[in-house]
């Protein structure tokens, strides 16, 4: 079906749309079955220079994975202040770590605030980087600037991040002083129930750049063939937008989304320097607790089961999520093939 | 109807307005101008009032930024010459330019090639890999820092490599760390390249390698670029790895500054303008950096001129 | 190693744990040679040094580490090479990794109430008489200082380096004018004064609720003051009458008294200095000689005076603690990784550090109280009197390694009060509640370290 691109544009890009939808249906089950697995004729299996998987294979086997097995080895250790000096002899307790995180401390509370403020930011991030990126899309004047402009709050050090919203944020501080003009008494940011949405808002501060930049890097995928049929076609902005030209960020956003839910999940720096330790109930988010638990309270184990249980808790809606998408497996909309 | 949209054109004969022609403009637009403008405007104060105060901060006094003043009560620069001494920024900054320099290059180019391993071609486990990268994505820092260490210790221990303490280690810790985020960025933005140039190369006897230096990598500088930056300031950011895998000689910038930043129990006001002032030195060269490379992160495809 | 499996799991870990067995194990031997005279020669070699950075005196602490290293060179032929560590925090950190790997820093210099944890770890040196010998004698020390050293006074494992007791400045204007004559003795007498200089924006007392050390230790003391020192033998002692009352004493500068100003329930430490160097409290609480670079720089700067805190607990007419309780034991210890190859060196560096000259050299850059005994004594500065009061009126915490998980209980029950405070009133069942949750969780720990 090769076509002219000023023709049937607007159907083209529908169809670029509907084609995860499509190819999830029809590649439901498409674990590669064998190198002789007919139905991936896209991709190549002769001559695969598998080698090129080696060094990074090598080095995050070394560096991520060893290191996780005895981060999982520590777990099953009673492994505090009074046996870290020879921990590898350690008592060996099996589950008895797991069972008390589960049971007698707040680590599903933590999961369950982690994933919501985790879920609320990124609800919010995803539009502004969005709009951030199809605004800082075409030339003008300027524009060079104004996106390492948008670059900045991700490039400034969460520590620093966090020390100038705590001084912005004090009772009496400037926020409170600006709302103040406006009649607007807010109460605490820093203690209290709202100290949630306190991490919520300067999380979004800080993130929305990753959003920007990882869709940025989608619409540099569009096509010009695509541009010029829709402009032919005398297709409204919003029209042209969301048939043409997100398709082509579903993959990068569908990325964008889970690694900047894994970011905030396990971001430490934020609350930790906004609140402090011990954290307001309200924020004391994973990252705080298994760092309360293994450096303020000595239970290395402990903290080490904690860490791994919520890991298999964020794992499961995470590969939930990435088979809905078809993020591992589909090829992207908006791909010729 | 999952096989094309559109054919290329053939380089030559399209018709295609030149880029920077005003009728191109109109082509590539994507949002009316009002509404540029205020997303732009909006975004734009949504960064600049925050850093306008770490701004007014670094030239306030201390006293007054503990007070919680917005307009500095007093005015004064000396804060951005201080810091070269008092926080140690110069080595910090040399070994962050550094670290996460060589960091930025090295998995940009090992998430290309690995990416374009796991995109185009077919072999058993290679969907495990790529949901094996995520979750390793997701393991938290926290519990790697001491398991890391161990295994680091223990290299110097017993094969005599001193790894805890060099830029080297620091190095290999990020790049690695960076890896699998910056192969999926590549993978998502190489399954958008049409295939039809690669193909074309092989018909005309090129290798493996040949195809991925001649065809993926001029295609796929967005990408190469986006995933540079996100490894870069991962290392540039970092301070759980950085604070025990440092010495003072190989300290970053991020941890010198952490460092000068926090201040001691029960005692004073910190340097809050120094460390403000030395916030914003540190973001500078990001900024500038960025400000260089974000004119690659344009169309990629037909704007770029591909051959 | 206990577990093996036939695992591909078990198999990594036992290789890895296997390359590892051994490390923190540390020998006793040195391999510094001691000549007879006592002398340390260390040619050749390095000792590497973990020091808290000193963010007051950025480069007079570069300098002085230049120095020392310098005199050290001189006197051993070895060379010191300092770290420094940004917090409290970042020290646990680099601490416990050195702890796990047996690799690390030969000489650490900690926090007075981190020590007993350290001790707990079992990962530093506890000295014999032989080794206090070699870092010039037990009786060179301040004998207040060593409350902390270690569990008795057989095994201790940290040298006393400097003393940084807490004190409270006072603006000499603000109780003038309020016709104070000298600054209060008991709680019930600060409150007193406190309310009387309360006015026009004006505050008898400026702290700061929301800090991640001060709540505990004003808890610490009250209760400490009023006979109960919070761990008894195998008990921890939260849910005492004391402690309560203690609480109520602390947030009632808020909620009843009013004498505080309302935004401290946001404030640390520092924000507290703010409004004091600004000349908007009569009382600075909980401060140490830190503190007297920022003042001397303000708008208070000759009008201000360090004074002991009060002594006598809320309610009370005078202290049940024997020594008065001033302060907690605060400042600095050094102990002497178990792991190093150079315990020798260490002892000499710190015997260095600790002689009578350059402990008055380091309390005249730094502030700091000298742990020299003679030193100590050669101080005559009446600025530095209630200073040097408070160093030998402090007392320790409790030795146990589970009082950092006390001391976050003490502190969480503020924590979680903080909403209460800034809507005005704390509720006496919510904070009982509060203070049982932390007793349960402090007593729980305690039951694993009488068990360790």
């Amino acid at each position: 079906m090769s076509t002219d691109a000023s023709n049937e544009v607007r159907l083209a890009a529908e169809s670029a749309a509907s084609r995860a939808a499509h190819s999830a249906a029809d590649a439901s089950s498409q674990e590669p079955s064998g190198p002789s697995s007919p139905r991936r004729k896209g991709l190549s299996e002769r001559n695969r220079p598998l080698w090129m998987l080696i060094p990074g294979g090598v080095l995050m086997i070394i560096i991520i994975v060893v290191p996780l097995l005895l981060g999982i080895f520590m777990s099953t250790l009673n492994l505090d202040q009074y046996t870290l000096r020879k921990w590898v002899s350690a008592p060996f307790i099996g589950v008895e770590n797991f069972v008390e995180a589960m049971t007698s401390s707040p680590l599903l509370h933590s999961v369950w605030l982690s994933v919501s403020y985790s879920l609320l930011a990124m609800v919010v991030t995803l539009p502004l980087g969005i709009a951030a990126a199809v605004a800082t899309q075409n030339a003008f004047k300027g524009r060079a600037v104004i996106r390492s402009i948008f670059l900045i709050p991700y490039v400034l050090p969460s520590f620093v991040v966090a020390t100038v919203w705590r001084t912005m944020l004090q009772p009496d501080g400037i926020v409170d002083k600006a709302l103040g003009t406006v009649g607007i008494d807010v109460g605490l940011w820093l203690n209290g129930p709202q100290t949630f949405w306190t991490l919520v808002l300067v999380q979004i501060w800080a993130s929305w750049p990753f959003i920007y930049l990882l869709a940025l890097s989608g619409l540099q995928a569009v096509d010009h063939e695509v541009h010029e049929a829709s402009a032919l076609d005398g297709a409204l902005w919003w029209n042209k937008l969301r048939y043409v030209v997100f398709p082509y960020l579903k993959g990068p956003l569908s990325l964008a989304f889970l690694i900047g839910m894994l970011h905030h999940i396990n971001n430490f720096t934020l609350p930790f320097v906004l609140f402090g330790v011990p954290a307001p109930a309200d924020v004391e988010v994973l990252p705080i607790l298994t760092y309360v638990t293994s450096f303020q309270s000595f239970r290395f184990g402990l903290s080490a089961a904690m860490a791994f249980i919520s890991l298999v808790l964020i794992a499961i809606p995470l590969f939930v999520y990435l088979r809905a998408v078809k993020l591992d497996d589909a090829e992207s909309p908006g791909a010729k093939k | 109807m999952s096989t094309s949209t559109a054919t290329r054109r053939s380089p030559g004969t399209t018709d295609i307005p030149r880029p920077g022609s005003k009728r191109q403009h109109e082509v590539l637009r994507l949002l009316p101008g009002p509404l540029l403008t205020i997303i732009l405007l909006f975004l734009g104060a949504l960064v600049l009032i925050p850093v306008l105060y770490i701004f007014l901060a670094s030239v306030n006094s201390d006293i007054g930024v503990a007070n919680g003043e917005f307009w500095p009560s007093s005015f004064s620069l000396d804060n951005y010459s201080k810091i070269w001494t008092s926080v140690g920024l110069a080595t910090g900054l040399a070994n962050s330019v550094l670290v996460a320099g060589a960091t930025a290059v090295v998995s940009a180019a090992l998430s290309v090639s690995t990416a374009f391993v796991l995109v185009r071609y077919s072999f058993r486990g290679r969907l495990t890999i790529l949901r094996g990268l995520l979750a390793l994505q997701s393991v938290p820092g926290t519990l790697m820092v001491l398991p890391v260490f161990v295994l680091f210790s223990s290299a110097s221990t017993y094969l005599g490599i001193q790894v805890i303490g060099t830029q080297w280690g620091l190095f290999v810790t990020y790049l690695t760390f960076a890896m699998p985020f910056s192969t999926w960025v590549m993978v998502t933005y190489l399954r958008g390249l049409p295939k039809e140039l690669e193909e074309a190369a092989k018909i005309d006897g090129a290798s493996n390698l040949g195809v991925l230096f001649k065809i993926i990598l001029p295609l796929s500088w967005p990408g190469i670029v986006v995933s540079g930056i996100f490894a870069f300031l991962l290392g540039w950011n970092d301070v759980l790895f950085a604070s025990v895998m440092t010495r003072p000689e190989s300290q970053t910038a991020a941890v010198a500054l952490q460092i000068f930043g926090a201040s001691q129990e029960g005692g004073a006001i910190p340097f809050y303008g120094q460390m403000m002032a030395a916030a914003l030195v540190c973001a500078a060269p990001v900024v500038i950096l960025y400000l260089i490379f974000q004119r690659y992160l344009v169309g990629g495809l037909t704007a770029g001129g591909v051959k | 190693m206990r577990f093996r499996s036939s695992s591909g799991l078990a198999a990594i870990v036992t290789a890895a744990a296997l390359a590892l067995t051994g490390c923190g194990g540390g020998s006793g031997s040195t391999d510094s040679s001691t000549s007879a005279d006592g002398k340390v020669d260390g040619t050749g070699k390095t000792l590497n040094v973990l020091v808290n950075v000193l963010s007051q005196y950025p480069e007079q602490q570069k300098q002085w580490q230049a120095d020392i290293a310098a005199k050290f060179k001189a006197e051993t032929g070895a060379d010191v090479k300092f770290e420094t560590f940004a917090s409290a925090n970042d020290e646990l950190t680099r601490i416990q990794t050195s702890v796990v790997s047996g690799q690390g820093p030969d000489v650490y210099s900690l926090g007075t109430t981190f020590t007993p944890t350290a001790y707990a770890t079992k990962a530093f040196v506890t000295l014999s008489d032989d080794d206090w010998k070699k870092v010039g004698g037990k009786d060179r020390f301040n004998p207040a200082t060593l409350g902390i050293s270690g569990p008795d006074a057989d095994h201790q494992a940290g040298i006393p380096f400097v003393s940084r007791p807490f004190v409270m400045a006072y603006n000499k204007d603000l109780l003038a004018a309020a016709g104070i004559d000298k600054p209060a003795t008991s709680w019930d007498e600060l409150a007193e004064q406190a309310k009387k200089m309360t006015k026009d924006g004006t505050f008898g007392i400026a702290t700061g609720y929301k800090d991640n050390f001060d709540p505990w230790k004003f808890i610490w003391a009250m209760s400490v003051q009023a006979g109960n020192p919070l761990v008894d033998g195998n008990k921890f002692k939260l849910d005492d009458p004391t402690v309560k009352k203690a609480y109520q004493t602390y947030f009632g500068w808020l909620t009843e008294d009013k004498v505080v100003d309302p935004a401290s329930v946001g404030w640390s430490n520092s924000n507290a200095v703010a409004a004091f160097a600004s000349g908007k409290a009569g009382y600075l609480m909980m401060t140490t000689s830190s503190s007297i670079p920022t003042l001397d720089k303000s708008e208070i700067a000759g009008k201000y005076e360090y004074a002991l805190m009060p002594t006598i607990a809320p309610g009370e007419t005078k202290s049940k603690s024997d020594g008065d309780a001033a302060s907690i034991l605060s400042g600095d210890n050094i102990v002497v990784a178990d792991y190093s190859k150079q315990k020798d060196l260490a002892f000499a560096y710190i015997k260095l550090i600790t002689s009578k000259d350059e402990q008055l050299n380091y309390q005249k850059i730094f502030g700091d109280l000298p742990a020299n005994a003679e030193a100590l004594a050669s101080l005559t500065d009446p600025k530095l009197k209630p200073l040097a009061d408070a160093a030998a009126k402090s007392k320790a915490t409790p030795f146990t390694g589970a009082w950092g998980d006390m001391q976050l209980g003490l502190l969480n029950v503020t924590v979680q009060s903080v909403p209460d405070l800034a809507a005005g009133k704390v509720d006496e069942a919510a904070l009982e509640s509060r203070i049982k949750d932390s007793q349960s969780k402090g007593q729980a720990s305690l039951d694993r370290a009488s068990k360790g």
